[in-house]
């Protein structure tokens, strides 16, 4: 892992949605009068029609761009077969922070490794805040540095960046998987996200609910982390890895902590986390152990001196002073401050909480990022923001901010076919067998499968991000930390 | 009379409208700063000197980050300060720091001159380079101190113009001395702009100096090191920002005759903000402890409220605990808190507090917990010739301050009588603890009291005397050399035999023979490791049991047997040595880098901990676990002085490591042991325990804080109390006694399966030893309003023969009666602490009024309320 030398990234491999119809944005209609001219196969570049034994099917209907098509086959039909229209599920899906454009366009990505050609807004959401009011400025005339080879861009992150003898990890993408917990996801969702780590050289969290051994054999890229339930954490789990997150808060649910619902906890989940099956699992809100910055430090003390060479990421939702927790976190011996925004949240975090509490992370970041450079200190620490981020543009928009790095959630779900029902918490039915501990429901999704669609969005976000530093001028991810200038918010334009 | 009084106050609060007046309205009141702290105190009947804060302070660093440090003396000896006894008993120490130069003449001409009478002033000495002194970066500032009394004519300006007629003399003169500080402050200090200089104190008999740096740099730049005071209090700080902070922000903050030090924070500083301003008070420095200063003295001086209301003010006493009240008290407190509940601080906080209670004449050390009991604190007692009234947010503290006044004066010893903690907001003690000192005729030495906020005192056992070195103990001319008859306990191979040998002796022996009898015994340890082992063996039951020390103090036994211990261990050949014979090889700090793992018969590591850092790499935790990768199995700590973390990270599977813990063990001991066993001889400390997996804890008295906080297994004996949260979010299969009783949260959020199936439990005997070691129930096995509170899982054995737990305490639990599979499964249980403790099921624990019962009568389970109480089948709809 520190040998970057000889770090390749993984190839992209074609993987499709493992359900009969996906769903697409567009569906094309064909009538009987077609008579297999064959031109809508010649004409469509996404690959929409197939021949077949003399016949020809709207095999793909979800690849159909609709008005975007340069050239439509449904307008140059010779019998005029064709008809094209909104897919009627389309706008049933998502809401205003995932539309159905992002969720299509992510399934694309997982699908294809690639950022879809036409037809989907894959940059941003339409919640009206957030990132979504926030643009990166691409001057006309700007070429940037268009003919430099995208290899030769560099998207990786050093974590440890504190003089000290923890390990020197570098993540050769400038995110890494957030947590979740054996319980509220399944082990196969588990098993892709660390294995998708894996090969993009990055880390993934395992949550709170504790280390199953069907992770081991990952354990260099896996974050254990610790949280105020204690779940699932044992000494050895500390020792095995290389990073150790605290996490004090969620920015989904800051005030709250983890919540498992009765239902969720199988015997599987029980004997996991050592509790009572049916019994729902709640996690206090903060650390009984952990009531001021002392007792933080003694508490990341604790760590270091159960595994000497872990890193220390702390996990922290946005209060108002969230910039002397971060400063008080590096000082306790943090290495990484892990700054979660509100966006984010499954459907498990409370509506209420989802969008009252904490401060937006796009006022967050800035804040605590001019903080610690005012105090000296921001060269010392890695900042990671997350909570909510969607697509590589928001990773760009979040790292102009004044973050080094991101960390993913709900978009790893999504590339896994999530619909974002918001039901992950009902019982153990989640309708795609992602969040659930549901023998039955989990076979709904093999992670061979899943490891590759993960695989597949990741790499279409760094070459997507390559594009945008490219586009900027820059080499480095790392040149575009804190660049604000490189930022218009469209309510404050001037 | 009530009326005027009214009135008196209202005008005192009505006075204060013209500073205030012209200050900026803000909409929401922020601190500037914010962090923990550790905090520290003591009052002791004789004026000591002010090295004695040093050791404590230092030994907190790790609760502070050098970036604010003060400390506060109260009490002194007038010739200490250069003036007359009537001079420092009445006048006011006005006490400046200046931190521009010529600041001195214009504030002196504005705010001095004009209103006081100067009795004596003098610039305080210091260190001349600040730099002298190892990590002091900033300058601390110059201090200019003034006895002062307010001028006759003034004063009568002051109180015929605001209308203060009604109030006694003292009472205007002390309102003058806060107001015009407040205006000296609000002239040359702005927390957030240009400072130049602010008031540091302005009470009577007594001063508070503080610093950008650590507590303990206060007494050596300001050569505190020799002066004497009845009562020190200090305070490192952990403010998270700023790389420079200014020292005002530093505690102790000051009301009028009280020095405050708080640790913790407030979630409600805005709302408490506004709640002084509606009394015409205004933060100046931006700290949650200033606000609380201001509060505390609003209430006990403009108020006039006893100190039990004013602790009832700042705590209110909630809940159950309320219901407990007597009725009288009820009313009042109710009263009190329809009043004052807006400015009370929420969220986690203790203060201590050094007050001049100069209406009574008396000095007071205030400890005060806040309802939740959210911070660490320990109270601790020394009684004798020099009396010593401790409270510190650790034991450790405690230890390192009486280490350090033995060291100067012989009658103080290292042990306290007694150690608690105070239970917040409650009944019991109101969750604060008063050590008072009390004048005693003329002379300089004070009697001290100790009482709760009810005003219970606290006593020890009289009729004992302590050990005093000075006093000559002769040898009887006919004693022989060998007058101890303990060779054959050697030879037999028998420590219990000695051990009741030595207690035997206790009763019959003054402390010259005990003394000579321990050396006797220190001579054989020494000569082989059989004999050791027997030695140490006797010793340490010793130490750790309970048995009556007749006219002997125990505290002073206990000092003579931990040195013994000490000494013997000290003893042993040190690991650099390679030829020596036996098992047992010590290593300390000095010789750390000859460490080594086991060669021939070598078995047991014994670490001299009292020089190693308390954390990080150097910390001798870290050296135990790589000592285990070596191949060191069984390892003897002693000498601690608070270092933490001794048992973590050796790793899983750890079955057949022993350690045994001697001296002031620290934080987050045996936190996720797995499989190994560890004995703590003494109290324990916070966060013990935590995700512990599997093994044996023992510890021969009290544990700290949230301890066993998300265990999964393991079984551990804790002799005397838990303090707050223990067993929060455990699961698994943890079995736990606990022989006396908790603060409050037991078991909140217990998730420990069904214990009669493998799962968890704790069993609560809530029994104490008294003087003469024997055991006593308590007056409730559990006084607090939360017991296993949303739990899912396992069970409480509580001993509860009178039937005292009652379902007020219980949220989401029940009381269920015992049945014989589960006494089958505690008993294994209770015949180890029987073994371990002396604490026997058939004379003690089933014994009620003298009369053995039924284990099932005596015991009493709580268990999670069982689901098919709430979860019916959904078609009733009517019941009757």
């Amino acid at each position: 892992m520190n040998n970057s030398a000889k770090f390749r990234f993984p190839e992209v491999v074609k993987t499709p949605s493992r359900f009969r119809n996906p769903i697409g944005k567009y569906r094309l209609h064909r009538t009987e009068a077609c008579e297999t001219c064959g031109k809508c196969v010649d004409l469509c570049k996404y690959g929409v029609h197939v021949i077949r034994r003399g016949r020809v099917y709207i095999e793909n209907s979800y690849l159909c761009v609709g008005p975007d098509c340069p050239s439509p086959c449904y307008e140059v039909c010779p019998v005029g077969a064709l008809s094209c229209g909104k897919n009627p599920v389309f706008d049933q899906l998502g809401d205003f922070r995932w539309t159905p454009d992002l969720l299509v366009s992510t399934w694309r990505m997982a699908e294809t490794g690639s950022v879809p050609l036409a037809g989907l807004e894959y940059k941003r959401g339409s919640s009206g805040g957030g990132f979504d009011k926030l643009r990166i400025v691409m001057k006309s005339g700007q070429t940037g540095q268009a003919d430099i080879p995208d290899q030769d861009i560099d998207v990786s992150l050093q974590l440890n960046r504190r003089d000290d003898h923890g390990h020197r990890i570098k993540i050769h993408v400038p995110f890494y998987g957030g947590g979740m917990s054996y319980g509220s996801v399944s082990i196969n969702t588990i098993l892709s996200r660390i294995k998708a780590a894996k090969a993009l050289g990055t880390f993934c969290c395992t949550g709170e609910g504790g280390y199953p051994d069907e992770l081991k054999p990952y354990d260099d890229h896996v974050i254990t982390q610790v949280a105020t339930g204690l779940f699932g954490v044992r000494e050895e789990t500390i020792k095995r890895v290389k990073i150790v997150e605290f996490k004090y808060a969620q920015g989904a649910k800051p005030g709250l902590g983890g919540h498992l619902l009765g239902d969720k906890v199988t015997p599987g989940v029980a004997r996991m986390r050592g509790a009572v099956v049916g019994h729902p699992l709640f996690s206090p809100f903060p650390f009984h152990s952990v009531y001021s910055v002392e007792d933080h430090k003694k508490h990341v003390d604790w760590i270091k001196a159960i595994n000497p060479q872990a890193l220390v990421s702390v996990k922290v939702s946005t209060p108002t002073d969230v910039d002397m927790v971060a400063v008080g976190s590096y000082y306790a011996g943090a290495h990484i401050i892990h700054l979660d925004g509100s966006y984010g949240g499954t459907g498990a975090a409370p509506e209420i909480a989802k969008k009252n509490i904490a401060m937006p992370i796009e006022y967050a970041v800035p804040k605590v990022h001019r903080f610690l450079t005012a105090e000296g200190v921001r060269d010392k620490v890695t900042v990671i923001a997350g909570g909510g981020v969607r697509t590589p543009h928001d990773v760009a928009k979040i790292i102009a901010l004044g973050a080094d790095g991101v960390c993913t959630g709900t978009a790893d779900l999504v590339a896994l076919e999530c619909i974002r029902c918001h039901n992950c918490e009902s019982g153990r039915g989640c309708a795609r067998g992602i969040a659930t501990t549901d023998p039955e429901l989990m076979e709904l999704m093999q992670h061979e499968w899943g490891t590759r669609r993960l695989v597949n969005m990741f790499l279409a976000w760094k070459k997507e991000l390559v594009r945008i530093l490219k586009r900027l001028g820059m080499t480095s991810i790392r040149e575009l930390v804190g660049r604000e200038d490189c930022l218009v918010h469209l309510d404050y334009m001037k | 009379m009530i009326m005027s009084e009214h009135q008196n106050i209202s005008n005192i609060i009505t006075s204060r409208k013209s500073l205030v007046k012209d200050l900026p309205q803000r909409s929401c009141f922020e601190t500037v700063a914010e962090g923990g702290c550790g905090v520290t105190g003591f009052a002791c009947s004789i004026p000591v000197r002010g090295k004695h804060i040093f050791e404590p302070s230092r030994q907190m660093h790790n609760r502070g980050n050098g970036r604010g440090g003060g400390i506060a003396a109260m009490g002194f000896d007038h010739r200490m300060l250069g003036v007359s006894e009537d001079i420092l008993e009445n006048g006011y120490i006005l006490q400046i720091a200046l931190l521009e130069d010529g600041v001195l003449d214009e504030l002196e001409r504005l705010f001095i001159e004009p209103f006081f009478n100067v009795d004596f002033s003098e610039a305080l000495p210091h260190v001349d380079d600040y730099r002298d002194i190892r990590g002091l970066d900033v300058r601390p500032p110059d201090v200019w101190r003034f006895f002062v009394r307010v001028k006759p004519d003034v004063l009568k300006a002051f109180v015929d113009s605001n209308g203060l007629n009604g109030l006694r003399p003292r009472q205007a003169e002390d309102e003058f001395v806060f107001q015009n500080s407040f205006k000296i402050n609000k002239m040359f200090y702005e927390a957030a702009g240009r400072q130049r200089a602010f008031v540091l104190s302005h009470g009577r008999n007594f001063f508070i100096l503080k610093i950008v740096g650590y507590a303990e740099q206060v007494v050596q730049y300001y050569k505190l090191d020799d002066f004497k005071a009845h009562i020190w209090i200090a305070h490192q700080r952990y403010p998270t920002k700023g790389r420079v902070w200014h020292p005002a922000g530093a505690h102790p903050f000051v009301g009028l005759n009280e020095a405050l030090v708080h640790n913790g924070d407030f979630a409600n500083y805005h709302s408490v903000t506004e709640y002084l301003r509606q009394k015409n008070l205004y933060p100046q420095f931006l700290t949650d402890t200033e606000v609380s200063a201001l509060l505390f003295d609003l209430y006990s001086r403009t108020y006039g409220y006893p100190l039990e209301y004013v602790i009832e003010a700042l705590a209110p006493t909630m809940e159950r605990d309320f219901n407990k009240l007597p009725a009288e008290k009820q009313k009042i407190y109710r009263a009190i808190q329809a009043t004052h509940i807006h400015g009370s601080p929420d969220g986690p906080w203790f203060f201590i507090i050094a007050r001049n209670n100069t209406e009574n004449d008396r000095l007071e050390l205030i400890g005060i917990t806040d309802t939740a009991m959210l911070r660490p604190q320990v109270f601790a007692l020394h009684d004798g010739q020099v009396q010593v009234g401790l409270v510190c947010s650790e034991k450790q503290a405690i230890d390192a301050t009486l280490k350090s006044l033995s060291e100067e004066d012989p009658r103080v010893g290292t042990v306290a009588d007694l150690y608690w903690n105070a239970r917040g907001g409650s009944y019991t003690d109101g969750g604060a603890f008063v050590f008072g000192l009390e004048k005693n005729g003329g002379s300089l030495e004070r009697r001290l009291t100790c009482a709760d906020k009810f005003g219970s005192s606290v006593t020890v056992q009289e009729g004992q005397f302590p050990y005093l070195p000075g006093r000559v103990y002769y040898l009887m001319e006919d004693e022989s050399r060998e007058r101890f008859d303990i060779a054959r306990f050697f030879d037999l191979q028998r420590p219990d035999l000695l051990f009741t040998y030595l207690k035997d002796g206790i009763r019959l022996w003054d402390y010259a023979d005990l003394m000579d009898c321990l050396k006797e015994i220190r001579g054989w340890a020494l000569k082989a490791d059989a004999h050791f082992d027997v030695a140490l063996d006797a010793l340490t039951l010793l130490l750790d049991r309970r048995y009556p020390t007749y006219d002997k103090k125990r505290r002073s036994v206990l000092q003579m047997i931990a040195q013994t211990i000490e000494t013997i261990l000290r003893g042993l050949p040190s690991l650099m040595t390679q030829n020596e014979k036996g098992a047992y090889r010590k290593i300390d700090w000095e010789t750390r880098e000859f460490f080594r793992g086991p060669v021939h018969n070598e078995k047991v590591l014994i670490i001299d901990g009292s020089l190693f850092p308390p954390e990080g790499d150097h910390c001798d935790s870290r050296l135990m676990a790589e000592a285990y990768l070596r191949g060191w199995r069984r390892f003897i700590v002693f000498g601690l002085k608070g270092q933490r973390f001794h048992g973590c990270g050796f790793g899983p599977d750890c079955g057949g490591v022993r350690i045994d813990i001697y001296g002031s063990s620290g934080d987050y001991l045996a936190s996720g042991i797995d499989g190994m066993t560890v004995y703590v001889h003494g109290n324990a400390q916070d966060q013990l325990g935590q995700i512990m997996k599997s093994g044996k804890l023992i510890i021969y008295g009290d544990v700290g804080q949230t301890f066993m906080y998300g265990a999964k297994g393991g079984e551990v004996y804790v002799m005397g109390n838990a303090a707050g949260r223990p067993l929060i979010n455990a699961v698994g299969s943890p079995r736990v006694i606990i022989n006396g009783t908790c603060l409050d949260y037991l078991a909140e959020s217990f998730m420990a399966g069904d214990p009669l199936n493998g799962g968890g439990f704790v069993i609560l005997n809530g029994v104490e030893f008294d003087n003469e070691g024997t055991v006593h129930p308590l007056d409730t096995p559990y006084p607090g309003a939360n017991l296993f509170s949303l739990a899912s899982g396992g069970a409480i054995y509580v001993r509860d023969p009178y039937n005292l737990i009652d379902d007020q305490q219980l949220n989401g639990g029940e009381i269920a009666p015992l049945d014989q599979r589960d006494w089958e499964l505690i008993l294994p249980m209770l015949e180890e602490n029987q073994r371990l403790f002396g604490i026997s099921i058939e004379n003690d624990l089933l014994m009620v009024n003298a009369v053995k019962k039924n284990p099932l009568d005596v015991y009493r389970k709580v268990r999670p309320q069982q689901k098919d109480d709430i979860a019916k089948d959904g078609l009733e709809e009517w019941e009757d």
